[in-house]
C-alpha cells in the first residue's frame, strides 16, 4: 500500500513538472499555430538563471524562482518580437528558426555556465522530509504539487475567466473574425508568448531538483513537451495537466515495476492514446 | 508555390547542362581530395540523399514528419543486426533487405500517421520514430554485448573477385546510389504522379474533388519517401561502421527536416544544396570556430529565414535569374 502511495506520489510530483513544462508550449501551438522547438531550450535558460541566482549568489529559491522564470519570459519574447511574428501561418519557417534557437540557446548556455552538470537544488525550508505512511517523504517533492496546483489553476483562470484569455480562444476557432472586430492579436500573442516563457522558465528552477541542470536539457525537455502534448491534446490547459499527471505516474510505475524499459512505457502510452484518440485526450477536433 | 519553369525545347539541352557538370565534378573530385575530404563529400551525399527523401513527404506532398530517421535508421540497423547476429557482409542481401525493411517500417507507420493531419501528423510521425528509438535503447537484441548499439561494422562485401572496397570506392558506390536516387525522383516529382502531390499539397479538398485519391497518393508519398531513407541509412551504416539507437532519435529526424528547408522545400537541388550547406559549415565551424559551431549553425538557420526565407535554392536560383535577365537586356 505504501509503495502505491509513494510512486502516486513520485508521478504526480514529476507529472506536475510535464504539466508545466508542456502547458506554455500546448498554448502556443493552440493559439497561434506556433511550433516552437525551443521551448526547452528556454526552459534551459530559466534553469541555469535560477541556479545561478539561487544556489550560487545564495538568494533565496523565491528570488530564483522569479529570476529564472523573468529571463525565460523575456528571452522568449525576445525570440517572438524580434523574428517569429513575421512567420504565422508559416510553420517550415518556424521550425528551421525554432530549432535554430535550440543549437544557439544550447551553445549559449555552455558558454556562460561551461559543459558540467549542477546538482539538483531545492529552497532551504524544503529540504528534509515528512512522515508518510511511515515513510519519510522529501518535503520538495510534496511543493512541487503544491506549486504546480497553484500555476496550473492561475493558468486555468487566465484561459477561461479573463478577457485575455477569451480573445485566445476566439483566434483559435476564428482568427479573422477576431481581428476583425478590432481585437489586437498581435499583442495578445506577445503576451502568451511571454507566459509561456515564463512558466517554462519557472518549471526549469523548480524541475531543476528532478532533471538536474545540464546542457542536453533543451532537447530532453522538448521531448517530454511533445510526448505530454500527443496525450494531453493541442491548445488547452486541461489537456496539458492531464497528459502530464498520466505521463509521470505511468513513468513512475513503470520505472518500478519494470526497470529495464526505461522510457518505453511513456512512448507506450503515447502510441495508445494516438491510436484510440489521435486529437489527444482533451484535444479539439483535428 | 511552384518554383521550376517549363523551358522551351530547344532550352532543355541547355537545361541539362548544369547537371552533367556537377556529376563530373561529383565523379572526379575524390582525385582532388585527402581521404577525410573524400569522407567528407561521401557524407555530404548520404544525407543529401536523405535530405531528398524527406523532401518527397514534405516538400511536394506537405506533410510536415518528424519521425524520418525511423526509415533511415530501420534501414541502418538491418545491416547492421545481419552481420550482428548472422554476420552477413554481403551487399547483395544486406542492403536490398535494409531497403525492404525501411520500406515496410513506411507503409506500416504511414497507415497509423495518415490517419492524422497537420500538426498532429508531425506529432504521431514523432511519436512513432521515438518507440523505435526506445524500442533499440531498451531491447538487448538491437545492441551489441554489453554497450548501447551495434559496432563491428565493415565496409560492404561486393562478392566481385579481387576487389575490397576502400574509402575511395564506397565515395563511388554512394554515388552511384545517390545518382540513380536523383533520377529516379526527378522522374516522379515531373510525372502526373508528382504534380497531383504538389496539388493535394495546395488543396486537398480540390484534389479531392476532381477525383484523386488524395488518402493513396500521400501514402505512397510516405512509402516512398521511408524507401529512399532507407538507402541513405543503409549507406550511412556502412559510411560510420556503428549504430546507435539515436539514428532514431529525434535530432536525426530533424536533420533532413532542416536541410531540405534550408535548401528550399519543394525543389528537387534545394535539399541537396541545404545538406551540403549544413554539413559543411558544420564541419567547416568545428575547425575553426571549435566548441562555437553550434553558434554558427543556429545562427545561419536564423539569416536563412530573415534574407532567404524560401530556402537558400530558391534564392540562388532567383538571383542567377535576375542577373542573367540583366546581361540579356544589355546585350539587345
Amino acid at each position: 500500500m505504501d509503495w502505491f502511495v509513494i510512486n502516486l506520489l513520485n508521478g504526480v510530483s514529476y507529472g506536475m513538472i510535464l504539466f508545466l513544462i508542456a502547458s506554455g508550449m500546448s498554448i502556443v501551438l493552440g493559439a497561434m499555430g506556433t511550433m516552437n522547438l525551443a521551448h526547452g531550450a528556454i526552459y534551459m535558460v530559466g534553469a541555469y538563471v535560477g541556479w545561478t541566482v539561487a544556489v550560487k549568489w545564495g538568494a533565496t529559491f523565491g528570488v530564483g524562482l522569479l529570476a529564472g522564470g523573468l529571463s525565460a519570459g523575456l528571452v522568449g519574447l525576445a525570440i517572438e518580437r524580434g523574428l517569429l511574428r513575421r512567420l504565422y501561418k508559416q510553420p517550415n519557417e518556424q521550425v528551421l528558426l525554432t530549432f535554430g534557437f535550440v543549437y544557439i540557446l544550447t551553445n549559449l548556455c555552455l558558454w556562460i555556465w561551461s559543459g558540467w552538470p549542477r546538482m539538483p537544488f531545492t529552497a532551504e525550508f524544503l529540504k528534509g522530509s515528512f512522515e508518510i505512511l511511515g515513510r519519510a517523504y522529501p518535503k520538495a517533492r510534496v511543493a512541487v504539487i503544491l506549486i504546480g496546483l497553484i500555476l496550473g489553476v492561475g493558468l486555468w483562470w487566465l484561459q477561461d475567466r479573463t478577457r485575455m484569455g477569451a480573445i485566445v480562444r476566439a483566434g483559435m476557432d476564428d482568427k479573422e473574425t477576431t481581428m476583425g472586430l478590432g481585437i489586437n492579436l498581435e499583442r495578445a500573442f506577445a503576451v502568451i508568448f511571454f507566459i509561456a516563457s515564463f512558466i517554462a522558465g519557472v518549471a526549469g528552477v523548480i524541475g531543476a531538483q528532478l532533471l538536474g541542470v545540464r546542457t542536453s536539457l533543451g532537447l530532453e525537455v522538448l521531448l517530454l513537451a511533445l510526448i505530454v502534448i500527443i496525450v494531453g491534446g493541442v491548445g488547452s490547459i486541461q489537456g496539458a495537466l492531464l497528459g502530464g499527471i498520466l505521463i509521470g505516474v505511468i513513468d513512475s510505475f513503470g520505472r518500478a515495476v519494470f526497470p529495464q524499459l526505461a522510457m518505453f512505457t511513456m512512448y507506450f502510452t503515447m502510441l495508445v492514446v494516438l491510436i484510440v484518440r489521435p486529437a489527444g485526450l482533451l484535444g479539439r477536433k483535428v | 508555390m511552384e518554383i521550376e519553369r517549363r523551358q522551351p525545347e530547344q532550352g532543355r539541352l541547355l537545361g541539362a547542362v548544369p547537371y552533367v557538370g556537377a556529376a563530373l565534378i561529383l565523379a572526379i573530385i575524390p582525385f582532388f581530395l585527402s581521404t577525410y575530404g573524400e569522407g567528407l563529400m561521401t557524407r555530404f551525399l548520404i544525407f543529401a540523399l536523405f535530405a531528398m527523401s524527406y523532401n518527397v513527404v514534405f516538400g511536394y506532398a506537405g506533410l510536415l514528419s518528424l519521425g524520418h530517421a525511423a526509415f533511415f535508421g530501420a534501414g541502418g540497423y538491418t545491416v547492421a543486426l545481419l552481420k550482428l547476429h548472422y554476420n552477413v557482409e554481403l551487399f547483395w542481401i544486406s542492403a536490398p533487405l535494409g531497403v525492404l525493411v525501411a520500406t515496410f517500417t513506411a507503409a506500416l507507420f504511414g497507415i497509423i500517421a495518415l490517419r492524422a493531419s497537420g500538426i498532429y501528423f508531425l506529432l504521431v510521425t514523432f511519436a512513432l520514430g521515438q518507440m523505435l528509438y526506445s524500442l533499440t535503447w531498451n531491447v538487448k537484441w538491437f545492441n551489441s554485448p554489453g554497450m548501447q548499439g551495434i559496432t563491428g561494422i565493415l565496409l560492404p562485401d561486393l562478392a566481385i573477385p579481387g576487389f575490397t572496397l576502400d574509402t575511395t570506392s564506397f565515395y563511388y558506390v554512394v554515388l552511384f546510389f545517390f545518382g540513380i536516387s536523383f533520377l529516379l525522383l526527378y522522374r516522379l516529382v515531373r510525372s502526373p504522379y508528382g504534380r497531383a502531390l504538389v496539388g493535394i499539397r495546395e488543396d486537398e479538398s480540390r484534389m479531392e474533388a476532381v477525383g484523386y485519391d488524395t488518402w493513396l497518393h500521400k501514402y505512397t508519398a510516405f512509402v516512398i519517401s521511408g524507401a529512399f531513407a532507407g538507402i541513405a541509412g543503409v549507406l550511412f551504416t556502412y559510411y560510420n561502421f556503428f549504430v546507435s539507437p539515436n539514428h532514431f532519435g529525434i535530432m536525426t529526424s530533424f536533420l533532413p527536416m532542416v536541410m531540405a528547408i534550408m535548401g528550399g522545400l519543394g525543389t528537387l537541388l534545394g535539399p541537396v544544396l541545404g545538406a551540403g550547406v549544413f554539413i559543411f559549415v558544420e564541419n567547416f565551424s568545428s575547425i575553426y570556430f571549435r566548441a562555437r559551431w553550434p553558434l554558427v549553425l543556429g545562427g545561419l538557420f536564423v539569416l536563412t529565414i530573415i534574407f532567404a526565407r524560401e530556402g537558400l535554392g530558391v534564392y540562388l536560383w532567383r538571383l542567377w535569374a535576375r542577373a542573367s535577365h540583366r546581361h540579356e537586356r544589355i546585350k539587345s
